[in-house]
């Protein structure tokens, strides 16, 4: 329910939205750059995951900046955690969590049907593009165990206004980019012959397209809910 | 207020109603025999006389014996150079024959002697029985008094059983463990045979490859050493000495799928090669060109020199009649043009025929035909023009393949008054009881399990008075009173079912305004219904058909893994709710330790996917499996009991160690093959006495309180250890059926289903509001995936040639297809039939109170038969109806018998094998269910 026109809070999550899907454009840009889509699959080869990558970092500088201007009003839990965020402990913590996530897509994908014995380096591919949409902007935004905490309970006091605000939006990107990967399998079965019916070509395209379909949705309702502040001022 | 009555009644009237709605829509959609309404009195069955005024006369014989060498299952490379030397060095022509489906062999020979495509029911009536044709080649060489000879398949006495004038058959062609006997009789009829020389047409068709690819797949060692004898036999017939004008055709009448089944649509069974051998031939052969296998029947008639046959809708094949003079074979193409031609007349009219392409093909073919006839009438032969003949042949090949597409296009013919009636049946029965399973209040509110007799009343007399107007008004046909009578009693049913269903429908639609709405009474959370959803709409694509495995098993996966994943968050914010964020990740590892079961059975599931590729290792696997099954089946029985049953276990051991399949002692062949019989005794024995210590519960319970002084058993328990029984023998009954790798499925199974219903419990415990209903959807139809999933893993699809025919016989020594069709029924759906037992067991054994729910009112066991048997069927028959509907759609489609028509066959014989279970738990519930 939004009772007051907050600009700075709209401001940010359409910024944060719009950084989402420049990233896949500037993805999907590439892609048609390179026209064959076989190296998708490929660690070395292929720029997708460093794109993602950077769009997620920036989105946590995005979120950081914004948060700036809270800055004044923090207590005196979310002071500590601010604190702690480059301590070792926490790197180690946030790294060996997006370290073992990768570890359960990867599992997620060979139960949905990967081959298990070959292909690795796509699987790899895949479960990192996964993680990257999913995991990693919580935890480069909190930290590891703030992360665990964000997922696992109710309200976490430590979490300022900011950051609640991007986490929102993140949850969309992940609902997004699951359920495109999962829906992208859609094509394997189809007898088509095309080339990118391989996987885990669809997979990735579906993780891209899903993130860009999520933040879509969450514009809408940041759109929608402005426009809906906007024009009850206006009546009054 | 809980609604608890058992339900097992109204749904097996539902389902049986909707099996028989099934019958009539494949009644409607495959017609059994179409050419009885075609008028083929109008077809003139004699040879032309006269072309354009111009006298023919008939050409003689042009062979004085023909040799069919029909190789059953001989796909086209079989016949290579390396396999087969002699076949291949000395054949004059190499042509290769296009099959159509369904490859199997009935509707093929048909198609090899009458000239016509077979219909897709034929594959039903080709394990069974057998209709009698009415015209062939056959019946024309037996018009004229030739002498045909008959060697082989006893498929082939089933089709003529008067037109041979000598015949040896093999007992029984379905007895697929043969592989040498028969053909070596075959061999010894053709030495004997050669010697006569009396026949005109020698047919020998040799079973042992089918019977090869069968059991033991294309990949076998034994296949080429057949094919070596093949070849030897081949040999003899060439080498003869005194066999002087002779034609031998090698064939085969169908090909042979990877694996070694056929029955379905690709290129390594619907192309067979054709080779021809005679003593002088002319040319070296060219190119492979191919032919389809109808146009063996009219080319075959010319080369005899009887008459076409009159169902004949193929073309000459011009290779075959280059040993006729020029005048005969121009005589070869004038006949079969017209006889084509006059079949395009009765099938199209005369007006559509007379104003076609062909029609002036054929009139300028006959032209020239004509001035052809007159020099060679004249002179020698010699002033005839080879630009004449060419043309003419050209213009008779063509206006003939134009017809035959045509016609062979044309033989689909639905009947849609069964059409409409079985869809309306099945449609609204399978409507029915979804809403009557969902909407509780509303099957009060209208009485919808209940019979309505003035409703019903009502309906027989709409029924009957529609059923006479249309009668009147010449929309339905029916060929006697009786049949128009009977029509009655489907349609009253329909219109009563639809009746209530639409009545439903609006109630649901428009509630009334002084009530709230209509809720409903069960669950339906939304991953379920996705999946299910997404399963059911799949169906309309080719392909997802062709690969239905994969969506059963993304989906079945997925589900199982988010329910999973959704029960650990959970468990770890409830855990977590004290202790405010300290230790997450301990707890987290806790929690996940705790599941650790359910991602095992994730691992064991993705496992079972590669289960062909076990093969290695089957002497271990088989072992290992019979080990779990047996300790999962000690989980059911007492002692004595699970002694048993490890006892049988041990037997299928020694059964497939002697077998050879499994290591075992090495013991000499006449002395395995004098135990078999023993060991399969002593396993049924041991099957009769785990059945017997279970019904040893129901005895009257006076004997036991007297001797033991026990307590009389509560009559669930009686019905539980009664179905424990009878699972448990099941269980054992397809571990001795299953192939050896696929035993372990078995056990697998039971594991899956258990850890699935534990992960079900502690996914329902855990929600903040507990429900027993949610807990039994997600039960049902997690139950429905992983049987699915498993019945996949064994190997099958949705193609006919992956029906394993082999554990039919196990233990026969004869055909006897009411056994064989059982064993085969119960090898293949084991997972389905075992998996809908294991959820009633579990439903009426299962207490909630070891997951942490005390009290519950009604007791959860309950819901056995008024929950769990009416949702699992409307599940059932939902797909099964929704694909009905789909195939109406889809009946001009490119793949429909290719793709869609098997998939119809399966899904409503699995309707039927879940009818028969279900008939057989509804019979156990009545009877010792006598609490309620």
């Amino acid at each position: 329910m939004v009772s007051r026109f907050d600009q700075q809070k709209t401001k940010h999550q359409l910024f944060h939205v719009s950084l989402s899907l420049a990233t896949i454009l500037i993805c999907m840009t590439y892609m048609q750059y390179r026209r064959n889509w076989a190296y998708l699959g490929n660690f070395w080869d292929s720029l997708v995951v460093p794109i993602v990558f950077i769009g997620e970092l920036l989105k946590v500088v995005l979120a950081r900046f914004y948060g700036r201007i809270e800055d004044g009003v923090l207590t005196i839990k979310q002071r500590q955690k601010k604190a702690a965020y480059f301590t070792a402990r926490e790197l180690a913590g946030g790294f060996t969590l997006q370290f073992l996530c990768t570890l359960l897509y990867a599992f997620i994908c060979i139960i949905l049907g990967a081959p298990v014995l070959g292909n690795y380096e796509e699987t790899f591919v895949l479960s990192l593009l996964m993680t990257l949409l999913t995991v990693s902007p919580t935890v480069f935004l909190l930290g590891g165990g703030g992360a665990l905490q964000v997922c696992f309970c109710e309200k976490p006091d430590f979490v300022t206004k900011c950051e609640d605000t991007a986490l929102n939006l993140f949850k969309y990107n992940a609902l997004g980019g699951i359920l495109g990967a999962w829906a992208g399998s859609v094509v394997a079965p189809l007898d088509w012959g095309r080339d990118w019916q391989v996987y885990p070509i669809p997979n990735i395209i579906g993780a891209l397209l899903g993130s860009a379909m999520g933040n879509i949705y969450a514009c809408t309702h940041v759109l929608y809910a402005t426009a809906r502040v906007y024009m009850t001022k206006k009546r009054a | 207020m809980e609604h608890q009555k058992s339900r097992m009644g109204y749904t097996l009237c539902m389902l049986t109603l909707f099996i028989c709605g099934a019958v009539l829509f494949l009644i409607g959609f495959f017609p059994a025999s179409y050419t009885a309404s075609e008028a083929e009195n109008s077809i003139p069955n004699d040879r032309p006389t006269t072309i354009h005024g111009v006298r023919l006369e008939t050409p003689p014989p042009s062979y004085d014996s023909l040799i069919l060498f029909l190789v059953d299952a001989l796909r086209e490379d079989f016949a290579s150079a390396t396999s087969m030397p002699v076949a291949f060095s000395r054949a004059c022509e190499k042509l290769t024959l296009h099959v159509d489906i369904p490859t199997v062999t009935m509707p093929r020979l048909k198609s090899i002697t009458t000239g016509t495509l077979s219909n897709f029911i034929d594959i039903a009536l080709n394990v069974g029985h057998t209709e009698q044709l009415e015209d062939s080649l056959l019946h024309r060489l037996k018009q004229r008094n030739r002498i045909v000879s008959f060697a082989g398949d006893h498929t082939w006495i089933n089709l003529f059983p008067s037109e041979f004038t000598r015949h040896a058959e093999n007992n029984d062609s379905f007895f697929v463990n043969d592989f040498y006997e028969g053909d070596r009789n075959v061999t010894r009829v053709l030495e004997s045979e050669l010697e006569l020389k009396d026949w005109s047409l020698l047919i020998l068709h040799y079973l042992g490859l089918d019977h090869i690819g069968h059991v033991e797949g294309n990949a076998s060692p034994k296949v080429q050493h057949k094919l070596k004898e093949m070849d030897e036999a081949l040999q003899k017939i060439l080498d003869h000495r005194n066999f002087p004008n002779y034609l031998v055709l090698l064939t085969g009448d169908h090909g042979m799928a990877e694996g070694g089944g056929h029955g379905g649509n690709t290129p390594a069974e619907t192309l067979v090669p054709l080779y021809l051998y005679s003593k002088n031939c002319s040319r070296p052969s060219s190119g492979s060109k191919r032919y389809n296998q109808i146009d063996l029947a009219p080319t075959l008639a010319v080369l005899l020199s009887v008459e076409i046959p009159s169902q004949s809708i193929g073309c000459l094949i011009p290779e075959m009649l280059q040993s006729l003079s020029l005048e005969h074979e121009m005589y070869a193409y004038f006949y079969n043009a017209q006889h084509l031609l006059n079949k395009a007349r009765v099938k199209f009219g005369h007006e559509t025929v007379r104003r076609s392409d062909y029609y002036t093909w054929y009139q300028n073919a006959t032209l020239l035909h004509r001035q052809l006839l007159l020099p060679l009438r004249d002179g020698d032969g010699s002033g005839a023009s080879q630009v004449l003949y060419q043309n003419a042949k050209l213009n008779y090949i063509r206006m003939a393949r134009e017809i035959s597409g045509l016609l062979s296009e044309s033989l689909v013919r639905f009947d849609y008054g069964f059409i409409v009636l079985g869809l309306s049946l099945t449609t609204a029965t399978s409507l029915h009881i979804v809403l009557s399973v969902l909407f509780l209040d509303l099957t009060e509110q209208l009485q919808l399990d209940r019979l309505k007799t003035r409703q019903l009343l009502i309906c027989l007399a709409t029924a009957s008075l529609l059923n006479v107007a249309s009668h009147v008004l010449d929309i339905i046909f029916t060929s006697s009173m009786f049949y128009g009578i009977l029509l009655v009693v489907p349609l009253a049913l329909s219109i009563y079912l639809t009746f209530d269903v639409a009545q439903a429908l609006l109630k649901v639609a428009l509630p009334p305004l002084y009530t709230r709405r209509l809720k409903l009474s069960i669950p339906l959370p939304l991953p379920l219904l996705m999946c299910f959803g997404i399963r059911t709409f799949t169906l309309g694509s080719s392909s997802f058909i062709e690969f239905e495995y994969k969506t059963w098993y993304y989906l079945g996966n997925t589900l199982i893994l988010l329910t999973a994943l959704r029960t650990l968050r959970r468990r770890i914010t409830k855990a977590n709710v004290e202790l405010d964020g300290r230790h997450l990740h301990k707890i987290a590892s806790a929690c996940l330790w705790q599941q650790r079961k359910i991602f095992v059975v994730l691992i064991l599931l993705t496992l079972m996917r590669y289960l062909h590729r076990f093969h290695a290792i089957r002497s271990t696997l088989l072992l290992f499996s019979l080990m779990l099954l047996w300790a999962r089946l000690r989980k059911f029985a007492q002692l004595p009991q699970s002694c048993a049953s490890a006892a049988a276990c041990l037997v299928v051991y020694c059964f497939r160690g002697l077998n050879g399949q499994v290591q075992f002692f090495e013991l000499p062949s006449y002395l395995t093959s004098r135990l078999m019989v023993p060991t399969l005794v002593v396993f049924w024995c041991c099957l009769a006495l785990v059945l017997v210590l279970g019904y040893r519960a129901a005895l009257p319970q006076t004997l036991f309180d007297k001797r033991f002084g026990e307590k009389p058993m509560p009559p669930k328990s009686v019905l539980l250890q009664l179905l424990q029984a009878n699972l448990t023998s099941s269980l054992l009954l397809a571990a001795l059926l299953q192939k050896v790798q696929n035993v372990i499925l078995l056990p697998t199974l039971l594991i899956a289903l258990d850890e699935t219903y534990k992960l079900c419990d502690a996914f329902g415990t855990s929600a903040r509001k507990f429900s027993v209903r949610l807990l039994h959807v997600y039960k049902i139809i997690m139950t429905i995936f992983v049987s699915r999933m498993f019945y996949f893993y064994q190997g099958n699809s949705n193609s006919l040639s992956t029906i394993d025919l082999t554990p039919g016989y196990i233990g026969q020594t004869s055909y006897n297809p009411a056994i064989v069709g059982l064993f085969v029924t119960l090898n293949t759906y084991s997972a389905e039939i075992h998996s809908f037992l294991y959820l009633i067991v579990h439903t009426l054994r299962s207490d909630l109170r070891s997951v942490g729910i005390m009290q519950l009112q009604p007791p959860y066991s309950v819901a056995a038969d008024s929950l769990i048997a009416p949702l699992y069927a409307s599940l059932v028959m939902l797909p099964a109806a929704f694909y009905l509907c789909l195939m109406v759609g889809f009946r001009y489609h490119l793949f429909i018998y290719s793709v869609f028509s098997p998939k119809v066959l399966y899904d409503c014989y699995t309707v039927l094998v879940f009818y028969f279970v279900f008939v057989i738990t509804t019979l156990y519930f009545k009877l010792f269910k006598r609490d309620a």
